[in-house]
């Protein structure tokens, strides 16, 4: 009843899953953490946006559901969003997210809300909502990954497409 | 011979220890890192192309149950007498209480960096660095209850409106439905905030840090929680005899969910399984 229920291995369960990655040195981080919690600190008690329209993105608001592209500080980190347009006819409105210039990866649900790679049990209605809620989960002095997770490779999402087995590897 | 899966907090010390024993040896074997990559690759949302599997579809309850099942043999392959337990978080609500003691997962994050400071998976003991986040983190990262602005972990009557629910998913088969266990039990409300996140979905987000985002294996009660949602399941099916795993047939070609969901008898990447090979398990475990 039960008999294939146990006998497959994981995907991609080899063990040289590529390359491996350079450690953020000890060092490095205690300094970034440093220079980042104060900030973030003083921030956390007054916590004021300062939003200011980036001069050089070039985009006006768009009107669409994400709304235009927005370059501000928020909790201490600068998040800056611009639209891309979309190449399927499926998914009109990619966005590029940046928090403090690494990418945060978004995903669109079917209601048109909108959820980040770190915040991945709820949604919100535009990308830079999604940004800001971003931020909020992320622990002080925590930076995104430099690249990208291999993310939703299987969902066949633009610029992620793999091979069979090739799962996780993103070196 | 099936093997028991217990609730965690009827476990005795030297269960609690050979459990925790076992998560540290698949950890250190590099096994573990695998699984945290996998519930990442597998993550397809539904406002996008292509399938999905793991999430905000019907395949939620056997991707999860296959996953649990991977972890428990690798677990197993360690020490032949751990299984894993559930976290039943109808009972146990608070930040203290089981599992986050320090015999078992340790406990919340530090207010100053989120970072769990106590148990067997702290950073500082060495056997549990993170190495398949989302961020550059290298420590597991915990926030219960959320301190900035708590919310409080689903409650029984919540859980049981989706086990009331006879009907295992509808169409379109998705995060938007408001009917059926599956989405009831994943936890994608309506609406915005806080009222939003349902069951599954809000006890990630109760435990925050790591069980946040999509690395939320990283945090090994991660497992404790899915065992509880699939327990779910098997509660249901005993609620509502007869009632199966839906869609029976793959969506048609002029569906918007052809090719983007599982049916029934079709088989669940990344397994050669499919989730009809799924709904009876009781010959491998059952829970006490």
């Amino acid at each position: 009843m039960v008999t294939g229920v146990g006998d497959v291995a994981m995907g991609g369960a080899q063990t040289e899953a590529g390359p491996a990655r350079p450690a953020p040195g000890g060092g490095t981080r205690r300094e970034m953490l440093r220079g980042l919690i104060a900030p973030a600190l003083a921030l956390a008690l007054t916590p004021v946006v300062v939003a200011s329209r980036s001069t050089d993105t070039g985009a006006a608001d768009d009107g669409g559901s994400g709304g235009g592209a927005f370059d501000e500080t928020y909790h201490g980190r600068r998040i800056q969003g611009t639209p891309v347009p979309g190449a399927r006819a499926y998914d009109p409105e990619q966005w590029q997210v940046t928090v403090d210039g690494r990418p945060l990866h978004l995903m669109r649900r079917a209601d048109g809300t909108w959820l980040s790679v770190v915040d991945h049990y709820g949604s919100y209605a535009t990308p830079l909502e999604a940004a800001r809620a971003a931020v909020d989960a992320l622990g002080p002095g925590e930076q995104l990954r430099e690249r990208e997770m291999a993310h939703g490779g299987h969902g066949g999402h633009g610029g992620h497409h793999h091979t069979g087995g090739d799962h996780g590897v993103h070196a | 011979m099936a093997y028991t899966r217990k609730d965690v907090s009827t476990l005795t010390a030297a269960e609690r220890r050979r459990f925790v024993n076992a998560m540290l040896e698949v950890k250190r074997r590099g096994e573990y890192d695998e699984f945290v990559r996998t519930h990442i690759e597998f993550y397809t949302s539904d406002g996008e192309n292509g399938l999905r599997t793991a999430h905000m579809a019907p395949s939620f309850l056997p991707w999860h149950r296959r996953f649990l099942l991977e972890l428990e043999r690798a677990l197993r392959r360690v020490d032949d007498s751990v299984t894993v337990p559930y976290w039943d978080w109808t009972r146990d609500r608070t930040a203290t209480s089981v599992p986050w003691t320090k015999d078992l997962l340790g406990g919340n994050g530090r207010r100053s960096d989120q970072q769990v400071m106590t148990g067997p998976f702290a950073y500082a003991e060495g056997r549990w660095t993170i190495r398949e986040g989302v961020t550059d983190g290298r420590f597991l990262t915990r926030d219960l209850g959320r301190a900035r602005d708590p919310i409080e972990l689903p409650t029984r009557s919540e859980l049981d409106g989706a086990l009331n629910d006879a009907v295992y998913d509808v169409s379109p088969w998705d995060s938007t439905v408001t009917r059926g266990f599956r989405n009831r039990l994943e936890g994608w409300g309506t609406g915005r905030g806080s009222a939003s996140w349902r069951n599954h979905n809000r006890v990630h987000r109760w435990v925050g840090g790591a069980m946040l985002g999509g690395a939320s294996v990283n945090d090994p009660v991660f497992w404790l929680h899915h065992a509880f949602v699939d327990l779910q399941w098997t509660r249901w099916q005993r609620l509502h005899r007869g009632a199966r795993y839906l869609p029976e047939e793959p969506p048609g070609l002029g569906s918007m969910q052809h090719g983007r969901i599982i049916a029934r008898h079709e088989k669940m990447p990344p397994w050669d399984v499919t989730p009809r090979e799924l709904e009876d398990v009781s010959g491998i475990y059952r829970y006490v």
